[in-house]
């Protein structure tokens, strides 16, 4: 390979990319976009449910239940039905449902009296059964009677215990975002790839001592440059570069490599604009999967973990979430290094074939 | 309009705009759906058939899985794939209702929110008082307050699936479909016969219409979510798409090459998505979705399929729509006969 050669190709595509409309415009705004949207997202995550009361004569029993707000519930009490629909109804201070107990439960004699639930429409349905528990189980203490069977009940929590420090949904999107930033780069790639393809500009390249491995490496350099460039400011704009930053950095480059070879790919079988832009896109969508799945709590299920961009999301979520470290993320970059080569390998030797056959 | 749809298929645009709802409907469901409604997840490990598991099962406000045994629930529990779990050894119902003390480890998954924990362990301890037998003293009564006619999110999110169909399909692919003939100089070649550039653009957007209306209509079925006026929804997507298709034609007759048609539809996009904006957060001033034609149909969409209003309800936004339906075709067949000529001048 001649380094000369891929600098002065290096050049003329950096102007070529730089004059182009769209890709400036995409670049720009999909950037502006992301920083904004993550800046826009709910920074923690509200862990507590807020549910108002109105009783009479049962201070004793929600002494307990007040004393609880740190495990998740919260209760308000409030000095007559009227103003605990009210509040209810405009969810001030957070209240997400009512419970109303008839006055002097506690002195009731037999028979069934009835507590009313106050419930706002679109309140999550796993707030019902817990209000229905609490209803009960207040009633049945109102009563004299324990609240629940004599059970010897043993709470045990495993793995890290993240009350009052779970992960945001901007922290849960932060490999979403870097994909996207990695997707528009593989459009440009492809799309630069295809043009030169189509136009036979490339051939024009091979008349010069270029040689087509001079044109791909210049590609592919590019690609990787400007994907790992963009990501990297993506990262800075959304404060990413928390925990182990080396790691995360790999990280990074390693995806710059992997879309650079779907870009290659793309380009080299792109007829004009929209078909490459499709076909990247059609590459893209399984790639995303991982990303997305990040989303949810838990482990991936298999088929996840063998897409090329599991050990990419792994590793983002590792380092800024988890605050992994190479020990513990060596198997994902490990995964995310064969992906790499392995579609590097298959978008140059695609491409080589077409360069080759112009 | 035959010769396109025999060689549509081919087409990536085309491909996309069939396969973009589908797609997307299964990232709204899945990614939303699951997201914003996610249920407190109890994992049980029942080592004797216990009815505890079969009245967990019987809760919709939380998701039980049953495991195969202590040890698969404890990694369940540990890899946050459940929020919480049991263990319910053999003969746990019979100790609980003989008044016994069983014992009952409950873990909880250090991942798993504070509220979910509360959910799981307040609904744990009813169903265990309720499989002993222990009635509450009280009997419980929900009563439904405020607004009635609130919309979960995952049908607020129902617009973006139309507006893709109606969008990719009545719009892109006949601007896509004339800027390529224009492109490779095929569209030179049908001029010269008898066909003139009108029935060009009639052809290219009666696909475009057709398309958009067939594939709104999927999208909704997909989501379930047609509602009990079929025909009503039906006619606003048709004066919809036709909308759509001849701002497709204009634009595909206007820009100079797919870079520019691309960048002028993701330029445009932010207005032309504005009432989906709207919808999906209903506490916005909603006049500001009134200025992109888009309301005109997606809104009467929306509210017909979901809500369950009649088209009584939307005759402005239908006399609106047709209005601009009429007040483009001028300039459809103005920029197509302008895109006629500089093609007879080029060549």
């Amino acid at each position: 390979m001649n380094l000369g050669v891929i600098i002065a190709i290096l050049r003329k595509d950096l102007v070529a990319f730089s004059r182009d409309r769209f890709y400036v415009f995409i670049t720009v705004f999909g950037l502006i976009a992301f920083v904004v949207m993550y800046w826009f997202l709910p920074s923690s995550v509200d862990e507590t449910v807020r549910i108002g009361i109105f009783q009479t004569g049962l201070d004793d029993m929600f002494e307990p239940i007040a004393a609880a707000d740190s495990e998740g519930i919260a209760v308000t009490v409030f000095a007559s039905p009227e103003a605990l629909i009210a509040a209810v109804e405009d969810g001030s201070d957070g209240i997400v449902a009512g419970i109303a107990f008839p006055p002097d439960l506690a002195d009731r004699g037999g028979g069934t009296t009835t507590v009313d639930l106050f419930m706002p429409a679109g309140t999550p349905e796993e707030y019902l059964p817990l209000m229905e528990g609490m209803a009960s189980q207040v009633a049945l203490l109102a009563k004299g009677s324990l609240p629940m069977p004599d059970v010897r009940m043993r709470t045990v929590v495993l793995g890290t215990d993240r009350v009052g420090n779970q992960v945001s949904l901007q922290e849960q999107m932060r490999p979403l975002l870097a994909f996207f930033v990695l997707l528009m780069e593989t459009f440009a790639l492809a799309s630069l790839v295809s043009v030169e393809v189509q136009l036979r500009t490339v051939t024009a390249v091979l008349a010069t001592p270029a040689r087509a491995r001079d044109f791909i490496a210049a590609k592919g350099v590019l690609g990787t440059l400007l994907a790992f460039a963009e990501v990297l400011l993506l990262m800075t704009l959304i404060r990413g570069f928390v925990g182990d930053i080396p790691v995360l950095i790999l990280a990074l480059i390693l995806g710059a490599v992997l879309v650079t070879g779907v870009g290659l790919f793309a380009g080299a079988f792109g007829r004009d604009f929209l078909g490459v832009m499709f076909l990247s896109l059609a590459l893209m969508i399984p790639l995303m999967i991982p990303a997305f799945g990040a989303l949810f709590p838990g482990t991936a299920a298999a088929w996840i973990r063998v897409l090329p961009t599991y050990g990419l999301v792994e590793a983002i979520v590792g380092v800024t979430t988890r605050s992994e470290s190479w020990g513990d993320l060596a198997p994902a970059l490990l995964a995310l290094t064969a992906w790499c080569v392995a579609l590097l390998a298959l978008g140059t030797v695609v491409l080589r074939r077409r360069v080759e056959t112009l | 309009m035959a010769r396109d749809l025999r060689l549509g298929p081919r087409s990536p645009v085309f491909l996309t705009a069939i396969f973009l709802p589908v797609l997307m409907s299964v990232l709204i469901s899945a990614v939303f759906g699951g997201l914003l409604d996610a249920k407190p997840r109890l994992g049980i490990a029942d080592l004797g058939a216990s009815d505890v598991t079969a009245a967990a099962q019987d809760i919709d406000g939380i998701a039980v899985s049953v495991v195969d045994g202590p040890d698969e629930l404890r990694s369940q529990v540990e890899a946050h794939n459940v929020d919480a779990g049991i263990i319910l050894a053999a003969g746990f119902d019979d100790s609980l209702r003989a008044g016994e003390h069983p014992d009952l480890d409950f873990y909880v998954s250090g991942g798993s929110l504070a509220s979910n924990r509360a959910v799981l362990a307040v609904t744990t301890a009813d169903i265990l008082r309720d499989v002993a037998g222990r009635e509450p003293p009280v009997a419980i009564a929900v009563t439904a307050i405020g607004d009635e006619s609130y919309v979960p999110i995952e049908d607020r999110l129902l617009p973006i699936v139309v507006y893709y169909a109606v969008v990719v399909a009545a719009l892109f692919l006949p601007a896509a479909s004339i800027l390529d003939e224009r492109e490779k100089h095929t569209l030179d070649a049908v001029l010269v016969t008898p066909t003139t550039m009108k029935e060009v653009l009639v052809g290219k957007g009666a696909l475009g219409v057709a398309m958009g209306v067939v594939l709104g209509v999927a999208s909704l079925l997909l989501n379930q979510a047609m509602g009990e006026r079929p025909l009503e929804v039906v006619l606003f997507l048709f004066v919809g798409s036709i909308m759509m298709a001849e701002l497709g034609l204009i634009l595909g007759s206007l820009v100079k090459d797919a870079n520019s048609l691309y960048t002028a539809i993701k330029g445009a996009g932010v207005f032309i998505a504005l009432p989906v904006i709207f919808i999906i957060w209903p506490t916005l001033p909603q006049w500001i979705a009134k200025l992109a034609p888009t309301y005109y149909f997606l809104q009467p969409v929306y509210d017909i399929a979901i809500s369950g209003m009649t088209i009584g309800d939307f005759w402005l936004e239908l006399a609106v729509a047709c209005l601009i339906c009429a007040a483009l075709m001028p300039v459809t067949s103005r920029v197509g006969r302008r895109a006629e000529i500089r093609l007879a001048w080029a060549g």
